[in-house]
């Protein structure tokens, strides 16, 4: 197959795989109890059941659930994905403001992952089972192992309350792209990357490790190469290509994995938007983010797949 | 420390009950249910009562959750109903919105269930009574048992309408007693206590106050002169003991709140954040002071012309006939501002009801419960340079139809009709004793921006910047990070100087003709703990809400002050009074007697609460009682933690069976 085929075939599979995914979200939200009108007025002794009532019909919520599925999903093929049910504002405007913050995080923390993770899987590769090696695997797996909010709280207390190095709040102020988000972005950013960091660092030093015993690398040492050549300009190119494939991956998690993040810190994102939208049972903006995200994931995953056959041109598709 | 009063009547009770419902409070749910059998044995007492069929008795109490203080309340409760013997006890937990949709189910009152929830009420006497025991509030907020008494919905209205009590506060303060003492005597709930409210500041805020609604409390310590309340800046000396004679003028206040705000219109929204931002802007046509007494603030002076002796069905003939909705609404895209009491949109087809435009009819006709007239002050500029009239004040009310707020104020509201250009006059749909503080209640908009905007959309995210009379005006805002407001130059009460923009100010002659703060800062900021870390950290001057552990800290630290005040705020349980043998008001009684109060309030919630010994908390006292002392003494011995009291009151019930 070729590649452009696989690709079209690619995003074909993408309607669906998001039609999947909203009629699973649409209907895990409808399983749990509560809507915005239970929030709103439900314990208010002010509002009678008759105006309750009247309000669920305003907004749309007294069908029943399949009917309510497809009055939102026959708005969304025309790209409207409604409004925030108790105030009226466009959902997509709320999108959209609300990503920039949530992508700068995102790729803040990517861009730490990488640049962490790679030195450390070639020196823990080369150093195998050294006390470097053990050290930095030590620090990989609590890194996988550390939950992000728990890292997120401890950086707080540590950098910002006893030794006052960075802001506690959120950059409110300044733009996003300036010198002084650096500041606000390092914390949160750290903790983002940390998990991706301690997976890409293990996965370069095994495909790292596997290379080193190939007979290539015999065959350059013996030619009489430094060692610093053999490794870093043999070796570590043949084995970037799963990392590659694996950061691909990850930069799903640009858009989709600082939900906890972006609480913690009180990052001004999608994330926290998310989160929100679900206390506040806001169904259309909770739909918006699920099919973005679910999006975005599939993407990057696409993305992965073309990156690994561009690197390695014997790798084909069928 | 709690519960001492009644250890010389059983000390050894006590102390092991002390020792065991601390232990409980730590959070040992599982100690619910294993001390019961062998306490009611060696008590001998509970022996009794074990004998008959009624009794151990199961209760199943209910709670929401997510809320673990509350959840704390209610396990302490039903450890210290188990320890009688009496009882064997159950706690279920619900996530909130499952709990919020199964207490509210009419059927509910069926199950024989005592749930457990919190309400917050205003400076109305009735917010503490009506939401739980009115017959109005079965199935909705927030009657969960299915109270149905005429006898108490009689003396709860009798409290609040009709010519005499709208005429006479005293009146009314003894009609409230007798509402306290009935509902003491016939215990449909048990209001366990009032909550505080606090905030915490560094020592560069002066004057500050609690105020004991959380939304308000940033503007009302701006510029209140009918407490001469007033707050200020200062970076080079500490606050503590400071007053008037050290304010000084100027610098900018950085708070931190805990939630986004949901809209700057003020009419459509109801969340604290939203009230709060509002209150820099916006102004109203009178102020209340902290007892809750109310002053005429955009309108310089108001009287009360005329009372009639009329109820809701007098506007029979004045109403429209509209359809309903199958999900039991009424069909009408209009307000409706007085529904026929006998008619009921969830069963009938058609139902009448009294329409805007039948309210005027009806005004015009003479048919109307009071009558108030507001005389607005003159030369008070909106942020938009127009001048308040009463055609301001009118827009307002029509625009507040069908809004988050409708349902409250069209609860006593009939009209707002303008007389000339600076008189408007609010009509009450019956007599009634809240009328002064309820029909003035909404903030007063602009009419040319009323005009302009799409209904709800007053806010910067649609691109209207709101404009109100208000101090300060909107400057700036991003999206669910943060606002601020800078002082408005033109602000009248500057302008006319406060004793002459407020006949009733007796106050110090030092106090500012407005507020000295040039500006505030407010970052919206969700979490808890990043709230308290930006203000040890200096980020930021002021915040409330946080939790109890953190303020013990705050509190202990002399960088921080931590204030404090008594509110509305109040958590309760509802006995199902129609299943037996909770019909039986004795059990319910009993059970009264076994909440342990003090230790709820000393253990779960760390001091910040008091006990209810009446059902109504201080600011509501002054329209709720006639002597809030002598209600204290009355009602505070039916209150009081006694297992003794509960155990005869339930050697009695068992009698009986």
């Amino acid at each position: 197959m070729s590649l452009q085929r696989f690709i079209l075939k690619r995003t074909l599979s993408i309607i669906p795989i998001m039609f999947g995914v909203s009629v699973i979200t649409f209907g895990m939200f409808h399983l749990t109890p509560g809507d915005p009108v239970t929030q709103l007025v439900a314990l208010n002794p002010d509002v009678t059941a008759a105006e309750e009532a009247a309000l669920r019909e305003r907004w749309g919520l007294s069908g029943p659930v399949w009917e309510q599925y497809l009055d939102w999903i026959s708005n969304v093929l025309v790209g409207d994905f409604g409004q925030e049910l108790q105030t009226g504002r466009e959902v997509s405007d709320i999108v959209w403001t609300r990503l920039p913050e949530t992508v700068a995080l995102g790729l803040f923390g990517w861009a730490f992952a990488l640049i962490i993770a790679i030195p450390a899987g070639v020196y823990a590769a080369v150093n195998k089972d050294q006390l470097g090696d053990t050290v930095s695997r030590f620090l990989a797996l609590s890194g996988i192992s550390i939950p992000n909010f728990w890292l997120g709280l401890m950086l707080i207390l540590i950098f910002s309350l006893y030794l006052g190095l960075f802001p506690v709040l959120a950059p409110s102020r300044s733009s996003l792209i300036s010198p002084e988000m650096l500041r606000y972005l390092i914390l949160p950013g750290i903790t983002i990357g940390t998990a991706s960091a301690a997976s890409i660092m293990r996965v370069m030093r095994t495909s790292m490790t596997e290379e080193l015993n190939k007979e290539y690398v015999t065959a350059a040492r013996a030619k009489g190469l430094p060692e610093r050549t053999v490794i870093l300009k043999h070796v570590l190119r043949n084995s970037l290509i799963s990392v590659v494939t694996l950061a691909a991956t990850l930069t799903a998690s640009i858009v989709a994995g600082s939900v906890v993040v972006e609480v913690v810190f009180n990052w001004p994102g999608l994330g926290r938007e998310f989160i929100d939208a679900i206390n506040q049972r806001e169904i259309n903006v909770v739909m918006a983010i699920t099919l973005f995200t679910g999006f975005f994931v599939i993407l990057a995953n696409l993305v992965a797949d073309i990156v690994y056959a561009a690197l390695d041109p014997r790798i084909r598709y069928d | 420390m709690p519960s001492r009063h009644n250890a010389s009547d059983s000390k050894q009770n006590i102390n092991r009950r002390n020792v065991i419902a601390t232990i409980g409070a730590a959070g040992a749910a599982s100690l619910a249910g294993c001390g019961g059998q062998s306490d009611g044995g060696d008590g001998g007492d509970g022996g009794d009562g074990g004998d008959g069929e009624l009794f151990p008795l199961d209760v199943q109490l209910e709670v929401n959750a997510d809320n673990s203080d509350r959840l704390q309340m209610v396990e302490l409760i039903a450890e210290s109903m188990e320890q009688t013997g009496y009882f064997n006890t159950t706690v279920e937990t619900y996530e909130w919105n499952t709990y919020v949709g199964r207490v509210l189910d009419p059927e509910y009152q069926n199950n024989g269930y005592v749930p457990c929830i919190g309400l917050s009420g205003t400076f109305n006497p009735g917010s503490f009574c009506n939401a739980l025991h009115h017959s109005d509030n079965v199935g909705q907020c927030c009657n969960l048992n299915g109270i149905n008494d005429s006898e108490l919905d009689d003396l709860m209205d009798s409290a609040r309408y009709g010519v005499d009590v709208a005429a006479d506060a005293e009146l009314r303060g003894e009609r409230y007693d007798e509402v306290w003492n009935y509902l003491a005597d016939n215990r449909y709930s048990s209001i366990t206590h009032f909550n505080l409210a606090t905030s915490v500041s560094n020592t560069d805020l002066h004057g500050f106050e609690m105020w004991p609604f959380q939304e308000g409390m940033y503007s009302y310590n701006m510029f209140a002169p009918q407490d001469e309340q007033i707050m200020w800046v200062d970076r080079e000396n500490t606050a503590g003991d400071s007053d008037l004679s050290d304010l000084s003028e100027g610098g900018t206040l950085s708070l931190a709140v805990g939630a986004n705000i949901e809209s700057f219109d003020p009419p459509h929204s109801t969340d604290t954040t939203s009230t709060l931002a509002q209150g820099f802007i916006f102004e109203g046509l009178t102020v209340n002071d902290a007892q809750g007494n109310v002053y005429p603030w955009l309108a310089e002076s108001y009287e009360l012309r005329d009372t009639n002796d009329i109820d809701r069905t007098a506007y029979a003939d004045y109403m429209s006939t509209v359809g309903t909705t199958e999900e039991g609404a009424t069909d009408t895209d209009e307000q409706v501002v007085v529904p026929h009491p006998d008619d009921n949109p969830a069963e009938d087809d058609e139902v009448r009801v009294l329409l805007p435009d039948d309210a005027t009819e009806a005004i015009e006709d003479g048919t109307y419960g009071m009558q108030y007239r507001y005389n607005l002050q003159e030369g008070v500029e909106f942020h938009n340079g127009d001048e308040l009239t009463a055609e301001d004040v009118v827009a307002t009310f029509e625009y507040v139809e069908n809004s988050d707020i409708s349902a409250q104020t069209f609860d006593s509201l009939l009209a707002a009709v303008q007389v000339d250009e600076y008189t408007v006059d609010l009509y009450a749909q019956v007599a009634d004793a809240e009328a002064e503080r309820e029909l003035p209640s909404p903030l007063i908009l602009n009419a040319t921006q009323i005009e302009e905007v799409e209904k709800g959309n007053i806010d910067p995210r649609e691109g209207n910047t709101p404009i109100g009379t208000g101090p300060y005006e909107f400057s700036e805002f991003e999206d669910a990070q943060y606002y601020e407001v800078t002082k408005f130059d033109n602000y009248w009460t500057e302008q006319k100087g406060v004793s002459e923009a407020f006949s009733w100010f007796d106050g110090s002659s030092d106090f500012p003709d407005g507020p000295v703060l040039d500006g505030f800062e407010v970052e919206i900021v969700p979490d808890d703990s990043t709230r308290s870390g930006a203000l040890q950290n200096g980020e930021i001057d002021s915040t409330y809400g946080i939790n109890t552990s953190t303020l013990d800290d705050f509190d202990s630290s002399e960088e921080f002050l931590v204030y404090s005040v008594e509110t509305g705020g109040y958590e309760y349980i509802q006995y199902p009074v129609n299943v037996a043998p909770f019909d039986d008001a004795r059990l319910r009684q009993a059970i009264n007697h076994l909440i342990p109060r003090e230790r709820i309030v000393e253990n779960v919630f760390s001091g910040y609460g008091r006990p209810a010994w009446t059902p109504i908390p201080q600011l509501a006292q002054g329209s709720g009682t006639a002597d809030a002392e002598a209600l204290e003494e009355e009602l505070r011995p039916m209150n009081e933690y006694s297992v003794e009291r509960a155990e005869e009151l339930l050697e009695q019930v068992a009698a009986d069976n």
